[in-house]
């Protein structure tokens, strides 16, 4: 298992938004070449990632003060969906990792900081440990911390942990006896620390999403951060985790439309249409621009998403963040509506020769519908109705 | 007449989608009111997601409207320009749409609000997917 997390290359150090769009167009280009290849042999991307995290894209949202580029997150956002069109998976696997950056740039101390955006300079990777398949819902956690003078133990049973058999550091969510929420964050070598590529999801195939087991699991108590503190005062935190699951969403949106222009324009024409090729058919055509105006729609929300972030970074206080999380809701609705339109539409306009296992076209839609399972979308229709109706703001937690 | 033989006027293309979204802001107003009053309704979970989903295509419609002024603002190539007109014409007709038909559904009264018939949003579509899948460009403001 430890082989699939080596020692990281040194990355190189991203040093502004333009930069990081531009890395983000060359890395997609090289990613879309065996996207479909590794989907069809759930072959993990380990040599893909090594150079994802080496071209310093994991890095772009660590401050400036502390050597980063410190990137706005209308920028993330769009490295994100540029990533997620080309393999999607690919694109998801960050996600934890940027959310984790966050909650250390809110919560840890200062020494932690440099400590922590150092390592992710140098190319070190953070997975995640932080849902369970068995607790009440995905807000509860029954993962333990025990804090003793110097060290703490970490014991319980995790799923879902995107990036975690790929990472050099592993942070797992454990809650005290007063169930507060804290982050320890684990050695990939660290003794009782397990991860197990248990996943086998129909879709986003590469993820390594599986399991996670912490047994007797003890690190130093400078490896632990206070998360709750994230969702105890407003924080942005919420809408970073969401805005890069929407961003995957856009990314699968984008990537599916430009498959079905590439095979619409193949297709035949339709016997009683009297035309000679099927690019000719008026339906089809008026068809793509549906999709075409839609997808712009939801990148055009995306980017008003990572303007509401940058400013409740700049400004968090209960009012600002209630707005980002509305924003941000909007952005994960139209991307989760969008992904599954888009990549189901590809066979309507493409034909029945599309749905052949060779070309393996059903990925976008696999993907699509996989990853847009992670929050519900119609709970989302709901915050926003509540909060323009009744002025009700969003709870705060990963989710919103 | 369509969208591809009715040149959009070149000093305001943007009247027709500031026009929808106008109307389509109104209404959401009007609909809140009236619903804000029967104390009841406002608990219901389907009408506060009734009210999400009409909130979402008018932001997405604001959006876009933003989105073509920009592409005219920073003299963006023609045909990018007219696609992002019709994109943003499209989103605020569906907006209207959407809040009215909310309107109708909660309040039990439609308030009416005629669309443009000379300027068909079917075409709009077919100008969009012509200039994406076929790169035929879309007739040019005058």
């Amino acid at each position: 298992m430890t082989a699939f997390a080596q020692p990281p290359r040194t990355a190189h150090v991203i040093h502004s938004d333009a930069e990081a769009i531009a890395v983000a167009h060359k890395l997609a280009a090289r990613f879309a070449v065996e996207a479909s290849v590794r989907d069809r042999e759930r072959r993990l991307p380990v040599a893909e990632l090594d150079e994802f995290s080496a071209s310093g894209l994991w890095g772009i949202t660590v401050p400036k003060e502390y050597g980063g580029a410190g990137v706005s997150y209308v920028t993330v956002a769009e490295v994100i969906k540029i990533i997620s069109a080309a393999d999607s998976s690919l694109g998801q696997i960050p996600q934890n990792h940027l959310g984790v950056l966050d909650i250390l740039l809110q919560t840890a101390t200062e020494e932690q900081k440099r400590y922590y955006f150092g390592k992710v300079l140098q190319g070190y990777r953070f997975g995640n440990a932080f849902s369970e398949s068995k607790s009440k819902n995905a807000g509860a956690f029954e993962t333990r911390i025990r804090f003793d003078t110097d060290t703490a133990q970490i014991d319980g049973e995790k799923f879902y942990c995107t990036g975690a058999l790929f990472a050099h550091i592993v942070p797992a969510v454990a809650v005290n006896e007063q169930n507060q929420a804290f982050i320890a964050f684990i050695e990939r070598d660290n003794p009782g620390l397990t991860v197990i590529d248990s996943w086998d999801g129909f879709g986003q195939r590469t993820t390594a999403s599986g399991g996670v087991t912490l047994n007797a699991v003890k690190v130093p108590l400078s490896a632990v951060i206070p998360a709750h503190k994230a969702f105890d005062e407003p924080t942005a935190d919420g809408p970073i985790s969401q805005i890069i699951q929407a961003a995957v969403d856009t990314g699968i949106a984008v990537g599916a439309l430009e498959e079905t222009k590439r095979y619409a324009r193949e297709s035949r024409p339709w016997i009683d249409s009297g035309q000679d090729h099927g690019w000719q058919d008026p339906f089809s055509i008026a068809a793509i621009g549906e999709l075409e105006w839609r997808v712009h729609g939801t990148e055009a929300i995306l980017k008003k998403a990572g303007q509401a972030i940058d400013a409740a970074l700049l400004n968090a206080n209960e009012d600002t963040v209630a707005h980002t999380s509305v924003v941000v809701a909007q952005a994960k609705v139209l991307s989760a509506e969008i992904a599954l339109l888009a990549s189901s539409k590809l066979f309507e306009l493409a034909g029945t020769r599309s749905v052949l296992g060779k070309h393996n076209l059903d990925r976008h839609w696999r993907n699509a519908r996989t990853h847009t399972l992670h929050d519900p979308a119609r709970w989302k229709y709901h915050l926003i109705g509540n909060y323009l109706l009744n002025g009700v703001k969003p709870a705060r937690h990963a989710w919103n | 007449m369509n969208a591809l033989t009715q040149p959009i006027v070149a000093e305001q293309p943007l009247a027709k989608s500031q026009h929808d979204l106008h109307n389509a802001r109104s209404l959401l107003d009007a609909t809140l009111r009236f619903v804000r009053q029967q104390s009841k309704t406002t608990d219901d979970p389907f009408v506060i997601s009734r009210f999400g989903d009409v909130h979402i295509r008018i932001e997405v419609a604001a959006a876009l409207l933003e989105r073509a002024q920009e592409f005219l603002n920073r003299h963006e190539d023609d045909s990018e320009i007219s696609v992002a007109i019709a994109e943003s014409h499209l989103a605020s007709a569906q907006a209207l749409s959407t809040v009215s038909d909310a309107e109708f559904e909660l309040t039990g009264q439609r308030t009416v609000l005629p669309g443009s018939l000379q300027d068909p949003l079917r075409w709009k579509l077919h100008l969009i997917g012509n200039f994406r899948l076929n790169g035929i460009r879309p007739v040019q403001l005058a």
